[in-house]
């Protein structure tokens, strides 16, 4: 997908585990992990509040438009 | 979920069960009878209550047509429940908002309707072999509530086509 997720950078930087972010932000650990490899579909505003207040950033620093993805993307 | 209608769902299962079952019954039934009229004189017009010595003398066959127009009704109601079974089961699954339950109301509501279109047929049977000696009154004349049941049948048919599209939106959404 053109829009990636850099979720994985962003707790790298907080260190931060996904399971510490799902307790915070209270969203299923699977969830999580489905939107961290980029195979969610589509994001709640809810969410993306959610998760910018746990790792104190914008929605920018948590998404980014890849131009020109990998192949097979 | 209404706790009315957790209770409906609780019960549909068993009961479609039985009616496809009594359906079944009522096949072989039918089927008997049928048969059995080609072997014996006057059965089973004579213990059905009919005077063949009044009657057109076209009944027989007339009754037989309906005999067979029953058993088509028959495996129309067959092929009903058992989509309404699989609907039922996928509601008691907490996922009836798939395509395959639009297939399967689409084809509930046109079996309601080819069994509105043979109940018309056996009345027109009827109406074909009755004389005044001798009344036939099979089938009844037009009814609202049967085309009106399709065309409820296919609204929700239409609702559920929306339902599955939005469901396929919401898997993946976080």
């Amino acid at each position: 997908m053109a829009i990636t997720v850099r979720l994985d950078d962003l707790l790298h930087a907080r260190r931060m585990t996904l399971t510490e972010l799902a307790a915070r932000v209270d969203i299923t650990l699977a969830n999580l992990s489905i939107l961290k490899t980029g195979k969610a579909k589509a994001i709640r505003f809810s969410t993306l509040e959610a998760i910018c207040a746990a790792l104190e950033c914008q929605p920018g620093d948590l998404l980014g438009f890849d131009a020109d993805p990998p192949a097979g993307q | 979920m209404t706790r009315t209608s957790a209770r409906a769902l609780a019960v549909a299962r068993p009961i479609i069960q039985v009616l496809l079952v009594l359906n079944l019954l009522y096949a072989a039934g039918i089927t008997l009878l049928l048969v059995s009229s080609f072997f014996r004189p006057d059965w089973p017009w004579v213990p059905l209550g009919y005077d063949m010595h009044a009657a057109d003398p076209a009944l027989p066959l007339g009754l037989r047509a309906i005999m067979v127009i029953g058993l088509v009704g028959i495996a129309i109601v067959h092929v009903i429940l058992r989509r309404l079974l699989a609907i039922v089961g996928t509601v008691r699954g907490g996922n009836p908002f798939i395509s395959d339950n639009v297939g399967r109301l689409q084809a509930i509501a046109w079996g309601v309707l080819g069994i509105e279109a043979l109940r018309l047929m056996v009345a027109a049977i009827s109406r074909a072999v009755s004389t005044a000696t001798q009344p036939v009154h099979m089938g009844s004349g037009f009814s609202f509530a049967p085309w009106l049941s399709v065309l409820l049948l296919f609204v929700l048919a239409g609702v559920f086509t929306q339902g599955a599209r939005m469901r396929d939106d919401l898997e993946g959404t976080v």
